[in-house]
């Protein structure tokens, strides 16, 4: 069932594709005329036009599923605790995993084939994707989902030379990413205070992601580097997005689900240092149970996740890629804390976030056709 | 308007003789627009300080014209206004039950979109023009329901026991005392008559209410264009005085600042099992601190999520000292745990307490523009800022077991600041006690503690005697505290003054604007009679009717 179901999966996405790339040229003319009139309002575009609505929201897709795939090969690789619970997951085949792992690049691909497009034909809406205080934050998702499909991938060692290069190729758009946006809060006028929303915890976890790949590479200082960055941007940003200085108004409400990136950013620095360190110590447990106990804070309040819950969109996906990390680093908790407890904690959290991933494709596949983009939601921030 | 004669006619009916005489020449007016008000002889008198009162009436009853209560008002202009409080019980209780009904009725007006009203029970007293009785008249027996006229009597003897007006304030609405009086054989029609004239529950104010009503650095002191919805002239019953008492905590938990204060009982718990004497127990049982620590945990998710999600309760509006209490319960619950031998609870608590005091660290520093509970001169409640890192050291020496850079950088913190607020010790007098001065110990005990620990690493005749200096101070503060709180609970009686921070009403009353002046003015009588002008009046009524 897991293969039929990424088989309609490929299915859509190479449909998607093709619709896309056909449609990419006559129209585009034409929708890039009337948005040129400078409309102040999302304009609802045709069908065909996909790619001037498509934004970086949808690599949270690609994020769910390369972090699922690092959940499973974090699984299923040996472990000396006799306890463990991790037989489990070896009764499931390994060409499973494969699997998982082709439809994670799979996506990610098409994903990027798409949005390059996008920055082809439409560099103007990029542009403005770079301005809006959410929009520029998922610029990291592209990069954290290849660095993740290269920490899981099953036929590349992290120490050879074909894993450096790769290392390198997807973390410097991150620095310079980094660079750019950390420098505006700073500076110039898109202050922090103004800007900060859940979703800005997606650069630290670019940052972090980065470190740990290094980390397993080998390279102690750059990962030490990128986690210092990562660390304390996240110590800032986390004092002020509690603070709450704007109140709701940072985020609509069909953005809710972001708010799970809360306890992914901790999950992730906790995993970093881990890999840094090279045992599971007391600041890793610390940040472990830190996200633990946002976790458990969110999903007592179900009440702030019904408005976004009504219809579904690409944001729901938003809910698999930290549950994914979550788990991750219940696993590196439990190997370290060898324990009864740990152990059922990591097993009830995978379990959480490969249900959670199955039903985001399911739905995905059902409701196609609320995923495609209707409008440009960056339209409003283009300026006439 | 229909409910305003719902209300004429019950008022008409309920009451026997003694109808107050401003409503009984209003609704003569309303009823029939045709009958001349005739000033009815009484024995009444009102209990009550102010004017606005009046205007409560008159708000309360939708007068076409407008010369009516003016003329009424004016008729009683030139005499005294009382303050007194009612010499019988019954009395007491009547009077209430009159008021009752005008804050049902107004509950019910304001529910139906009118104009806010304020729920208030002072009723202006006004004086006979014949009587030339002045002072603590007996209030005469008195039905304020609308429907059962026969029944007066009884509904008077059963409401007699309880006063309908706290009702909202009782976990059950008053059902639990219907239950008690039932059980006494009480008869059933009275049992009806109560039911059906439950009141209304009064309605939780939303938390931009507890900023607007109240001041004062604990949010304890009523501003003055406020009104309450319990009676602020009369002593509340004992429970409702009594800080976080069982039957006022849903208005408590709503309280920006009282609700760090839910935490104080388990804190207090766990404190006790950390300095349980050797001659009672030796080992206590790691289960004790489960059970201690789940009220925490489940307090914490909640506030600690309402600041990351909240938009009424988010951190910056909020942000206050008090809210040291919250995240001091984590340490301590660290340091017991690591006492009794836990490795990964308390490491847990250790982490989560650590990461939300430097939230709480920042925004207290930086002031946000957006708070409004910071007070510009210093309270006892500051001194909370030394409790955390103090605790949070010891904390973290029992995790690590040794007292290493961690544990010394917070004992620092924690130096610095008692010293920082202590050298203020002019802004500190002043004050009237209150049991607001018990939060000067906490700390002080903590820091001493700390400080202890710190002497038996770094051995010097420095530490040694800062460690007895600091004990000392804390045992002297103490016992002073103690004996206080004991002077003043038993002999001075008044350790418990009304707790107004739970008594605000729902909505601000639209009105009040207008008779701020009026307010703001002595309680003189004779102020209060130049204030009140015919204008005025007029005035606020055409704006009700422009609404």
């Amino acid at each position: 069932m897991e293969t039929g179901e990424k088989q309609i999966q490929l299915q859509i996405l190479t449909a998607t594709a093709t619709t896309t790339t056909s449609a990419t040229t006559a129209p585009a003319l034409l929708t890039t005329d009337h948005l040129e009139l400078g409309a102040e309002h999302t304009l609802p575009l045709p069908k065909f036009s996909t790619v001037t609505g498509f934004h970086a929201g949808y690599f949270r897709i690609s994020l769910s599923l390369c972090g699922l795939a690092l959940l499973w090969k974090t699984l299923s690789a040996p472990s000396t605790d006799p306890l463990a619970l991790r037989p489990i997951i070896h009764v499931l085949p390994s060409v499973a995993f494969v699997l998982l792992w082709s439809l994670a690049l799979a996506s990610l691909v098409v994903l990027s084939l798409l949005y390059v497009a996008r920055c082809l034909f439409r560099f103007r809406s990029v542009r403005a994707e770079f301005d809006h205080h959410v929009g520029m934050n998922y610029l990291f998702a592209p990069w954290i989902s290849w660095l993740l499909l290269l920490q899981s991938t099953p036929f590349l060692h992290p120490k050879t030379k074909c894993y450096h290069l790769l290392w390198w190729v997807f973390s410097l758009p991150i620095l310079v990413l980094d660079v750019k946006i950390y420098g505006r809060w700073i500076t110039q006028g898109k202050f922090l205070s103004m800007v900060a929303n859940p979703t800005s915890q997606i650069s630290m976890i670019g940052n972090l992601v980065g470190a740990r790949a290094a980390a397993e590479m080998g390279q102690r200082e750059s990962a030490v580097c990128m986690f210092s960055v990562g660390i304390a941007h996240y110590l800032v940003l986390f004092v002020t997005l509690y603070q709450r200085f704007l109140g709701n108004d940072s985020l609509p409400a069909m953005l809710r689900p972001v708010f799970f990136l809360f306890f992914a950013a901790p999950s992730m620095a906790s995993l970093a240092w881990h890999s840094i360190s090279s045992n599971f110590d007391t600041p890793c447990k610390m940040l472990f149970f830190l996200s633990l106990f946002l976790f458990a804070s969110l999903v007592s309040r179900p009440a702030l996740f019904k408005r976004s819950m009504r219809k579904f969109s690409v944001s729901w996906w938003a809910y698999s890629f930290p549950l994914t990390i979550l788990a991750l680093a219940a696993t590196e908790y439990a190997q370290e804390v060898k324990g009864l407890t740990s152990n059922v904690l990591m097993l009830v959290l995978s379990m959480l976030s490969v249900i959670v991933t199955l039903v985001l494709m399911a739905f995905t596949a059902i409701r196609s056709n609320d995923l495609l983009p209707h409008d440009d939601p960056f339209a409003i921030n283009r300026t006439p | 308007m229909v409910e305003n004669k719902e209300f004429q006619a019950s008022a008409m009916q309920g009451f026997q003789e003694e109808l107050p005489s401003l409503l009984t020449a209003v609704q003569s007016k309303v009823d029939g627009f045709d009958t001349i008000p005739s000033p009815r002889p009484e024995n009444t008198t009102f209990i009550g300080l102010e004017i606005k009162d009046i205007e409560s009436q008159i708000n309360v009853i939708d007068i076409p014209s407008p010369d009516s209560p003016v003329q009424v008002i004016k008729s009683h202009h030139a005499h005294s206004l009382s303050i007194s409080m009612p010499s019988s019980p019954s009395g007491l209780y009547i009077e209430q039950d009159q008021g009752d009904l005008i804050s049902q009725r107004s509950v019910a007006n304001g529910t139906n979109g009118q104009p806010n009203l304020p729920i208030n029970f002072k009723v202006v007293n006004f004086e006979q023009p014949k009587q030339g009785i002045f002072h603590s008249q007996p209030m005469p027996l008195r039905n304020s329901h609308a429907k059962a006229t026969p029944d007066q009597q009884r509904m008077l003897r059963s409401s007699r026991l309880r006063d309908k007006r706290y009702d909202s304030f009782k976990t059950w609405s008053g059902k639990l005392e219907r239950q008690i009086s039932n059980l006494r054989g009480k008869s059933q029609e009275t049992e009806e008559i109560i039911a059906a004239e439950a009141p209304e529950p009064e309605p939780l104010p939303p938390v931009d209410r507890y900023f607007d009503a109240l001041a004062g650095p604990e949010l304890e002191t009523l501003r003055e264009s406020e009104q309450l919805v319990l009676p602020e002239d009369k002593k509340w019953p004992f429970l409702l005085r009594f800080p976080i008492s069982s039957f006022a905590v849903r208005r408590e938990y709503y309280h920006p600042i009282r609700v760090n204060f839910f935490f104080a009982p388990w804190i207090a718990c766990l404190f006790l099992a950390l300095g349980v004497p050797p001659s009672v127990a030796v080992n206590l049982h790691g289960a004790l601190w489960y059970v201690l620590m789940t009220p925490i945990l489940c307090l914490e998710l909640k506030i600690y999520g309402q600041w990351m999600s909240g938009g009424q309760r988010r951190l910056s509006k909020v942000a206050n000292p008090s809210n040291h209490l919250s995240i001091v319960g984590n340490f301590v619950g660290a340091l017991l745990g690591a006492s009794m031998g836990l490795k990964e609870g308390p490491i847990f608590f250790f982490a989560i307490g650590l990461a939300h005091y430097s939230v709480l660290f920042v925004t207290l520093y930086q002031r946000l523009p957006t708070n409004e509970t910071l007070p510009k001169e210093l309270h006892p409640v500051f001194f909370l800022f030394v409790a955390a890192p103090s605790v949070a050291c010891m904390a973290w020496a029992k995790i690590t077991g040794e007292f290493g850079y961690g544990s010394r950088i917070s004992y620092f913190i924690a130096l610095f600041l008692y010293v920082s607020l202590a050298v203020r010790i002019n802004f500190f007098r002043g004050f009237r006690f209150s049991l607001a001065w018990w939060a000067y110990t906490f700390p002080m005990t903590g820091a001493s503690i700390a400080t202890i620990r710190y002497a038996s690493e770094v051995d010097n005749p420095f530490t040694q005697s800062l460690s007895v200096a600091l004990s000392g101070i804390s045992t002297i503060t103490v016992t002073g505290l103690l004996l206080s709180t004991v002077i003043h609970a038993f002999v001075l009686h008044d350790l418990f003054p009304n707790d107004i921070s739970i008594a605000i009403t729902e909505r601000r009353t639209k009105s009040n604007n207008n008779y701020a002046h009026v307010r703001t003015a002595s309680s003189d009588a004779k102020d209060i009679e130049t204030c009140l002008s015919k204008q005025d009046t007029e005035e606020a009524l055409n704006k009700m009717f422009v609404k």
